[in-house]
């Protein structure tokens, strides 16, 4: 429709010849040499040294995560490791607050759906205070009733608040129309209702279950001698009594058939949210590599073919994209953008428009060259810091992923070929079996909405919960 | 701040965050200068951990070179910036860039506009040809301006309009100043984003974009010299004009407490106060930032203590200072719990301002503001991208990049006194203004 669009025919020639010094210079991406062992009672520990920056980096998962909730109880891993700091058999939340930000250190825990995660950061010179404080909340919290009341308080007003953002909630919405009863559909964070439910009994009982050495690898990463290291690490948690548990499995969900859509109302926007997909990979998938590469083409990157139709073209948005969830079980995969009121159809349409498109004509040699040297070249900075490195060492390890994942990256995708491409497209990227979610004002967009799905579901935003289990 | 993309950039308080700064001195951190002829300062730092660099350029105007309609003309410029230009016509920038392996940003604020490529070392020479194309020869498509003028109203209903804390925070800013422009927000009005002419565009971009007017950093897999052959051979040609007139108004002493409401369909409620304190290179920076971390940083801050955890009234409690030129604010956001009456959630922090203000914060205290600016400090420093941008910034705000080794003798030397003393200063409720979200739901609006 404008210049862009025509221009790229007109620049063919001179973006042939700038795209052929791209691939010139070849990079070898290593992962810093680290080691693995695993402690009597069970604990897996991953060692990398990395010198430079007196900082060190703790990244513990417990292998379960939000997806071993029970029914009702969303959230109930997610608070579990909210509450490892609020207070432990040495300290009150209140000193453990000012012993961890006396040393300027941070702390995090969570729980997504495959794994609860625990994390610490500080500085070198602070080793043994942070290990001390780190294995405190990890092997010895208590619950305290009063802190338990509190985070579960706060929690449904973080929820409420969300909602007041709709960019906060459309996955929260999207994940549960999806994947209705799987455990996948339900919000990691828990939701109004389910929250409530939550008794401190219950996450006592969560943390002694699953919170034990043979559940749990712990990837330290930093400035630290090894040897001392594995001495400290030996006394910290070797102590930690080993206890058996059977790692939750989580089954896979087949992709929704035919085509639905949930309009969640929020009559203030004035702008529509919308995410449209179906069930994507598994993170052991041994096409996502190809896949990397097609995404990062189709909505990965700021010249992909949505952004491109969706924001350069036509400016109906200020960004499009699209993703896969990579997860233990095939995670989600959407399409993602957002466009003021009246030109929700023509956007939607548009984005839909680009997938067939996909489908259709696959990618170009071009796009191929591109998008290789995109993702080669952009990787360096995600293995800069500790603390990135702590982190994907640990997260490989629960994957079942080995060094080659980083090692054999630009290999693997050099040898991405058109025809791998072709067929990455046919079986990962949906095209007729399709989710709707749009957050919008409903009385302005649901005559728009209507046509993408003959079943349809609808709800205000106001409405406690996300989407109600058993939709599938 | 606005900024390009949306998944990039945390800027806001980059020059609060190096208090305590310890022993990087000059010779583990070596940074090597060059002013061009044509007055473009480039400052390089080499390291060779990965094979990527960081390069940022910052262009010393931002939405307080604005006047009433023409608001937001800076960040629609950043926008346009990669829109196309002689050599690089629109779309080329960002497909060329990306095939070679490089990303980019740019983002906006009240001062500045900094502009930010990540790129292999491969890419170096690319890089250069492309900066100073759109430096110098920037097109003015009338269907690019068309097409970028409804993706800026799009960021605005994004970041403004469907965001509660986006839409009290510009009420907030247009309240607390009355005659300086940090009144207006820096993504524009929505009827000037719509009225912008073609002329108001080309002179801004004679009046922003000399290289005078600009610092290049570039961190990461290079050496100053290739750096500044490439700068002689690409950015040292372009000709220097006249930089932006300076921006005379001075705010007014504010001389009363100022309320504003927002009233809107809404879950919780949302509290924003501000109170004014001087520009960035006030020598009152290091006690301001000491007090803030005191009372506002960690769940040890004195009120995270008393709003979240003991009257449990509140969700979250913060504070922020942006970078600035001219006299600025300390904004404070606290997020109330539902049904919890906002000014319960005020007057306790009034009271914790003023516990401040009546006795001097503990040694530990002290040494623990230090602790965390330490630490920090290293987060800070520990990523090219992270380095270039503080060094930018503290040359750029603070007038030399070398302050920032100063810094840790600047906050060691902060004492308990210059923290009451900042306190009692800067806190009164005369020079505060205070926002306030407050939810209606559709029955109520019905009712009136």
């Amino acid at each position: 429709m404008n210049r862009a669009r025509q221009g790229l025919h007109v620049l063919a020639l001179t973006m042939a010849a700038l795209l052929a010094v791209s691939s010139a210079a070849a990079q070898t991406l290593h992962m810093p040499p680290h080691e693995k062992y695993v402690l009597k009672n069970g604990l897996t520990v991953l060692l990398l040294e990395k010198h430079g920056v007196p900082l060190i980096n703790l990244y513990a998962i417990v292998k379960t995560g939000a997806a071993a909730d029970p029914a009702g109880q969303d959230g109930l891993a997610s608070v579990t490791a909210g509450l490892l700091r609020k207070g432990t058999k040495a300290r009150t939340a209140q000193q453990f607050a000012a012993d961890l930000d006396y040393i300027g250190g941070a702390f995090e825990a969570d729980a997504g759906a495959d794994f609860s995660s625990v994390s610490a950061e500080f500085l070198t010179k602070d080793l043994a205070r942070g290990l001390e404080l780190f294995s405190d909340a990890l092997l010895h919290p208590t619950f305290p009733q009063s802190e338990v009341e509190k985070l579960l308080a706060q929690s449904v007003d973080s929820v409420r608040g969300a909602k007041d953002d709709p960019q906060q909630v459309l996955g929260l919405y999207y994940y549960g129309y999806l994947y209705g009863t799987h455990p996948y559909g339900r919000p990691s964070g828990g939701d109004e209702v389910s929250l409530q439910r939550i008794k401190r009994d219950a996450i006592a009982k969560f943390y002694e279950t699953n919170y034990a050495p043979g559940n749990t690898l712990l990837a330290v990463a930093g400035e630290f001698n090894g040897a001392e290291m594995r001495k400290k690490l030996e006394d910290v948690f070797g102590g930690w009594p080993a206890r058996a548990v059977a790692a939750p499995p989580i089954a896979p969900d087949p992709p929704a058939k035919g085509k639905r859509l949930l309009l969640v109302d929020k009559d203030d926007a004035t702008q529509t949210y919308f995410v449209f997909g179906n069930v994507g990979i598994a993170r052991n998938d041994p096409d996502r590599v190809a896949i990397r590469v097609v995404n990062t083409i189709f909505g990965g990157r700021f010249t992909s073919d949505l952004n491109e139709a969706l924001r350069v073209e036509s400016g109906y948005t200020y960004g499009a994209s699209s993703f896969f969830d990579a997860r233990k079980a095939p995670g989600p995969f959407g399409i993602f953008s957002f466009t003021k009121n009246e030109t929700t159809g023509p956007a939607i349409d548009l984005a839909v428009q680009v997938l067939q498109k996909l489908h259709k004509n696959g990618v170009t040699d071009e796009q191929l060259k591109s998008a290789k040297s995109y993702i080669k070249g952009q990787y360096p900075p995600n293995i800069e810091t500790s603390r990135q490195l702590a982190q994907i060492i640990a997260t490989h390890e629960f994957y079942g992923l080995g060094d080659d994942e980083i090692n054999q990256l630009e290999a693997r995708v050099d040898a991405v070929t058109p025809e791998m491409a072709k067929q990455v497209i046919q079986k990962h990227f949906p095209s007729e079996n399709l989710v709707f979610v749009l957050i919008g004002k409903a009385s302005a967009i649901r005559a728009a909405a209507e046509k993408y799905a003959e079943k349809r579901d609808a709800r205000p935003i106001s409405e406690p919960g996300f989407w109600p289990p058993g939709t599938k | 701040m606005k900024t390009r993309l949306m998944s990039r950039a945390a800027f806001a308080v980059m020059a609060a965050v190096l208090l305590g700064a310890p022993v990087w001195g000059q010779a583990e951190f070596p940074v090597a200068a060059k002013t061009l002829k044509n007055g473009m300062k480039v400052l390089v730092q080499t390291d060779h951990s990965i094979p990527n660099v960081a390069l940022y350029i910052f262009y010393r105007v931002g939405s307080r070179n604005e006047g009433p309609g023409t608001t937001g003309l800076s960040h629609f410029f950043e926008h346009m910036m990669f829109n196309g230009a002689k050599k690089y016509g629109p779309g080329d920038l960002d497909k060329v860039m990306e095939a070679n392996g490089g990303s980019n940003n740019a983002y906006t604020t009240r001062d500045v506009t900094v502009y930010q490529d990540w790129f292999p070392r491969s890419a170096l020479p690319l890089i250069y040809d492309i900066e100073a194309d759109r430096i110098q020869n920037l097109s003015f498509d009338p269907q690019k301006i068309k097409s970028e003028r409804e993706v800026v109203a799009s960021e605005r209903r994004l970041r403004t309009d469907n965001d509660n804390s986006g839409l009290l925070d510009e009420q907030l800013w247009a309240t607390a100043y009355i005659a300086h422009p940090y009144q207006w927000p820096v993504v524009g009005w929505m009827s000037d984003i719509e009225h912008w002419t073609m002329e108001q565009l080309k002179h801004h971009f004679e009046m922003g974009y000399s290289p005078n007017n600009a610092t290049m950093v570039v961190a990461g897999d290079v050496s100053p010299e290739e750096i500044f052959q490439l700068c002689e051979k690409y950015i040292e040609p372009i000709p220097t004009h006249a930089p932006p007139p300076p921006v005379t108004t001075l705010e007014p002493e504010q001389l009363g407490e100022r309320r504003l409401i927002v009233r809107k369909p809404s879950q919780l409620p949302l509290v924003l106060v501000a109170y004014h304190i001087p520009q960035t290179n006030n020598p009152d920076f290091y006690a301001l930032n000491v007090l803030r971390t005191v009372l506002f940083q960690g769940e040890s801050s004195r009120m995270y203590q008393r709003l979240v955890d003991k009257d449990q009234i509140a969700l979250d409690v913060s504070s922020s200072v942006e970078p600035a030129f001219d006299p600025t604010i300390v904004e404070i956001a606290i997020q109330p719990k539902q049904g919890v009456d906002p000014q319960k959630c005020e007057k306790a922090m009034y009271e914790e301002f003023e516990n401040a203000k009546n006795a001097a914060i503990s040694d530990t205290e002290l040494e623990k503001a230090k602790n965390i600016r330490l630490a920090e400090f290293y987060r800070e420093m520990r990523t090219i991208n992270g380095r270039a941008n503080t060094i930018g910034t503290y040359e750029v705000f603070f007038g030399d990049y070398k302050k920032l080794f100063d810094a840790a003798k600047n906050y060691s030397a902060v004492t308990k006194e210059d923290v009451q003393r900042v306190a009692k200063t800067y806190f009164g409720a005369n020079n505060r203004t205070v926002s306030t979200l407050i939810p209606e739901n559709s029955e109520e609006k019905a009712k009136q």
